[in-house]
């Protein structure tokens, strides 16, 4: 248990590491100058950066420099806001976190209940229904999802009854959550809810199912108790994934509702080419996730008890 | 029943012992499992459904732009953002689904960018299928060590969230149609991997493959001849379901900023162009929505419908 | 004695894409209180799908019942409503499986698995459900049982655990123990145990106990009757000395004969039947046997045999034993002369 404890973190840090040597590299060969971009800047200031953060010195010495300044913390300074991108991070976080979690939670709950409702009336219309939405959630990607739902219900709806339901863009008040989080939410609510459908049949065909069954066990006692319990596990194991899936869905979702979370910032600092804010950005998003990883993999082996750790994703 | 029965005939009672022909009618039929798996996929209406989709899609994405009277990039600034079937004063053509903001075919443009979106998610695919499968062959093969540290790269990788390496390799590889395909094969082919790898893991310890071990058969023919035969199925399922990944991933890309270059249009391009005018005009980013959604839906009923033909548990 | 148990004419079939599998067809018997039957069969003769009809615990659908009665006292089974069964199952009839390694479920101690039937039966608060189950632990003869509830199934061995499914399946006194292939996944000295604690438990509750096997060993050593099963019928039953010693049945005879014996030659093949079962999709009309049995006639392709007497309860389904039928390989109650020691 501890030896997997270790292991994970070990291989999660490892990963890290990579990430910030990948990192580095590939703003080594962006076009242009790797801390300013193409634009043009006063030669002090251009010596001044240099000096900082050691581009005059060997290629290894700068990518130590860099893993130094990354491990305290130091991102760089975006060049297009001329502001620490740790400064950026800490303000608009809290907005795609708010967003994330809202569309995480919505998507998890959402999917395994629709999951379980599909598998235990299996072959029935509900069965259909839950699979025929789950499909549509994976098919249509979040951007679309996104612009539709802005389009409809809070332009169209907001024209046709002359009352605001919900705001066309911003992140003040309950209203303004609904349609991003739900835009968000949608391809991994299908994603969940497919796959908890396949779990929990596969569940439901289990000998100690049949057992439960034997003892005199309603059909609520059996599905509650018994499958769901074990059904939920594989759910569990892409909860890492799902979390990267609407970390990044946030770019657009952000974009298309005007919240003033990183995924705004990120992809417009792709547009405008700001690359401190893109490396910064980046190695923020691949901590995080990384981390979260950790912690599903941690969580796995607690809640699993069969496991033995050391076989989790063996 | 009583043993009581009305007589019968002495000639009933004659004995015709064991008849060898019999034996082999007493048993179920066998059918082929291809066949079989046919059968079922073709029973499944949404996954035909789908297939005819495809395939329709496919071909008006190869034929219009060559037959259409309009390029992709041949403006008309006399009628910009016209309606779906506008015809033309000046020309008499039709614009089907209207033009754009400067006057170009949308009719044109959506099957000229299904070309390239589809080109993209096909090759991405192919590429990380061959990819996929070498490695995870070598890795499930091999065993051990070698399958360790091959495993634990494949982690690393898959410890990154993918869009953010595509991301970055698209920023550093020049704009381009090829640069989407290397950008997104560089990390796709992981699921694939892993695939073929845990097939091998437990089709190597099958009898069949002990057996052909014994008789001295050499790595490679066990491997092609044996193992990949085997793993046929769930690798031609994935394939089908990794299709709408590339086609979201190369939508997804475009719709940020990252997709291919101007005079080129693919439907990730054409949905971020009728994004920002969308409120105005809608039809601007449905119409390349619809292409890339249904298409995508197609794939995964038809990946899904696969599955559950060629899943050898459910043959009954 | 009381009959506990009346079966008559039962019919199952599964509905599949491919057709009607008739897994059960016409299966008839009777189970007296504290008797062990066992229904002997191959793969796919309708052994336990007839044990798992008499607990409705095939779904349906696809699986259904298409005719017949099962009389537990006298509620009839087949006519039971879903509520009616959550009743019966678990306290007139239980159940225990073939795997004990896929019977429990593996995120759930064995406490509470245990405790689950007992506070849903017996409306018995925790505490005292907990010291029932710890009594019945040990009834099964299972060390340590005070600390052994809190742990989960991976903590037991095989036989272990199958002690568990029988203490479960034996927690609210059953007047009807159904063990469906109880050793066949197990290793040979535990299957010995698993036998015993079967029997003792027969000797000391009384409960009717039907054993469902493919092993003759087990049936030679633990049941009381024997029921032989082929393509979805009973085709002979009897005592198990009628069985054994005076088969009346081609294929009993033959399913004898394919055992090895410990005065045997070792150069001697073990005699095998061959050919495959009857395919249920579309059953024959005659005899299921006929396409493997020697001693096939005419009649036997074209009408199925009725249940022929050849001594007092010990039936047989062959038309060998027809008045008219000119061969008596069968008819002499010794007639399995082979097999007499």
């Amino acid at each position: 248990m501890i030896k997997y404890i270790f292991k994970r973190i070990f291989y999660s840090f490892l990963t890290l590491i990579i990430l910030v040597a990948l990192t580095f590299f590939m703003m080594r060969l962006l076009p242009g100058d790797p801390f300013i971009g193409q634009k043009a800047i006063p030669e002090t200031t251009l010596k001044a950066l240099n000096e900082k953060y050691g581009l005059d010195k060997p290629m290894w010495q700068q990518l130590l420099i860099y893993f130094g300044n990354v491990f305290r913390g130091d991102l760089g300074i975006s060049i297009h806001y001329n502001r620490p991108v740790n400064d950026i991070i800490r303000q608009a976080f809290p907005y795609s976190f708010d967003l994330g979690i809202r569309a995480l939670i919505f998507a998890t709950v959402m999917g395994i209940l629709l999951g379980i409702i599909a598998a235990v009336k299996r072959g029935t219309h509900w069965d259909t229904l839950s699979m025929f939405l789950a499909i549509i959630g994976v098919s249509v990607p979040g951007f679309i999802v996104g612009s539709l739902l802005q389009y409809f219900f809070a332009l169209k709806l907001t024209q046709w009854t002359g009352i605001a339901f919900f705001p066309n863009t911003g992140w003040n008040g309950f209203a303004a959550k609904i349609l991003p989080s739900f835009a968000l939410s949608l391809s991994s609510l299908a994603t969940v809810s497919r796959l908890m459908r396949t779990s929990m049949m596969d569940v439901l065909s289990q000998d100690y199912i049949k057992t439960a069954k034997s003892k005199g066990l309603s059909q609520k006692a059996i599905v509650w108790k018994h499958a769901v319990r074990n059904a939920i596990m594989p759910v569990i194991t892409v909860l890492g994934p799902i979390s990267a899936a609407l970390l990044t869905g946030a770019f657009v979702v952000e974009n298309i509702f005007a919240i003033p979370g990183m995924g705004k910032f990120f992809v417009y600092s792709i547009q405008t080419q700001d690359h401190t804010m893109i490396s910064g950005t980046t190695l923020f998003y691949g901590a995080f996730l990384i981390i979260a990883n950790l912690l599903v993999d941690l969580a796995y082996g607690f809640i699993d008890p069969r496991v033995k750790l050391s076989e989790v994703k063996e | 029943m009583d043993s009581k029965i009305k007589h019968i005939d002495k000639s009933q009672f004659e004995r015709i012992g064991l008849d060898k022909s019999d034996i082999k009618t007493v048993s179920g039929q066998n059918t082929s499992y291809w066949k079989d798996a046919f059968r079922r996929l073709s029973m499944n209406k949404a996954a035909i459904a789908a297939l005819v989709i495809i395939i329709i899609i496919t071909l008006f994405s190869i034929f219009v732009p060559a037959f259409s009277p309009y390029t992709i990039s041949e403006q008309h600034l006399g009628h910009t953002y016209a309606p779906l079937g506008f015809r033309d004063p000046t020309d008499g053509h039709m614009h089907l689904f209207g033009t754009d903001s400067l006057g170009r075919d949308i009719f044109t443009r959506v099957w000229y960018g299904g070309r390239i979106s589809l080109f993209i998610s096909f090759s991405a695919v192919l590429i990380n299928f061959i990819i996929g499968i070498i490695y995870g062959g070598i890795s499930g093969y091999a065993g051990g060590v070698v399958d360790n540290i091959m495993m634990r790269i494949i982690e690393i990788i898959n410890g990154i969230p993918y869009l953010i390496i595509v991301i970055l390799l698209m920023m550093v590889l020049p704009a381009g149609t090829m640069t989407m395909v290397i950008a997104y094969a560089t990390v796709g082919w992981t699921g694939m991997a892993r695939l073929v790898r845990g097939q091998i893991m437990s089709l190597k310890e099958q009898d069949y493959v002990v057996a052909a071990k014994v008789m001295g058969a050499r790595p490679a023919r066990i491997i092609t001849k044996h193992l990949l035969p085997n793993t046929l199925s769930v690798v031609i399922v994935n394939i089908t379901l990794s299709i709408p990944s590339a086609i979201f991933t190369e939508a997804f890309l475009s719709y940020i900023g990252l997709g291919v270059p101007v005079p080129l249009a693919s439907w990730g391009t054409l949905a971020n162009e009728g994004s920002r005018v969308f409120q105005m005009y809608p039809s601007q980013l449905i119409i390349p929505a619809i292409c890339i959604s249904l298409t995508m839906l197609s794939f995964n009923l038809l990946g899904d419908g696969l599955r559950d033909a060629l899943d050898p548990r459910l043959r009954k | 004695m009381n009959k506990i148990l009346e079966v008559r004419d039962l019919h199952v079939t599964f509905h599949t894409y491919a057709g009607q599998v008739k897994a059960v067809r016409g299966v008839s018997f009777d189970l007296y209180e504290g008797e062990i039957l066992a229904i002997v069969g191959e793969s796919g003769s309708g052994k336990s799908v007839t044990a798992q009809t008499i607990m409705k615990l095939n779904p349906m659908p696809p699986t259904q019942i298409e005719r017949g009665k099962i009389l537990l006292g006298d509620k009839d089974i087949v006519k039971a409503s879903e509520k009616e069964m959550m009743a019966i199952r678990g306290k007139d009839i239980s159940m225990i499986f073939q795997d004990p390694m896929t019977s429990l479920n593996p995120t759930m101690t064995i406490g509470r698995q245990l405790t689950e039937a007992i506070k849903h039966h017996k409306k018995l608060s925790k505490d005292e459900a907990q010291k029932e189950a710890i009594r019945l632990l040990k009834l099964v003869r299972i060390p340590n049982p005070e600390s052994r509830i809190f742990q989960y199934p991976h903590e037991f061995s095989g036989g272990m655990r199958q002690r568990v499914m029988i203490a479960m399946a034996l927690s609210c006194q059953p007047k009807l123990l159904i063990a469906d292939e109880p050793t066949t996944a197990l290793d040979v000295t535990i299957q010995a145990q698993i036998i015993d604690i079967l029997k003792e438990i027969r000797e000391k509750t009384g409960t009717s106990i039907i054993i469902i096997t493919h092993d003759l060993g087990v049936v030679a050593n633990m049941a009381d009757r024997v029921a032989v099963m082929y393509g979805g019928k009973i085709v002979e039953t009897g005592s198990v000395d009628d069985i054994f010693y005076r088969p009346a049945h081609p294929y009993t005879k033959a399913l004898l004969e394919s055992l090895p014996k410990t005065d045997t030659d070792k150069n001697t093949r073990l005699v095998s039947i061959e050919g495959t079962p009857p395919d249920l999709l579309n059953p024959p009309v005659g005899c299921p046997f006929a396409g493997r049995c020697k001693y096939t006639m005419k009649i036997c392709k074209t009408q199925m045999p009725p249940h022929f007497e050849p001594s007092k309860d010990h039936k047989s389904a062959c038309w060998l034993l027809h008045e008219d039928c000119p061969y008596s390989d069968f008819k002499n109650p010794d007639g399995g002369g082979e097999n007499d020691e």
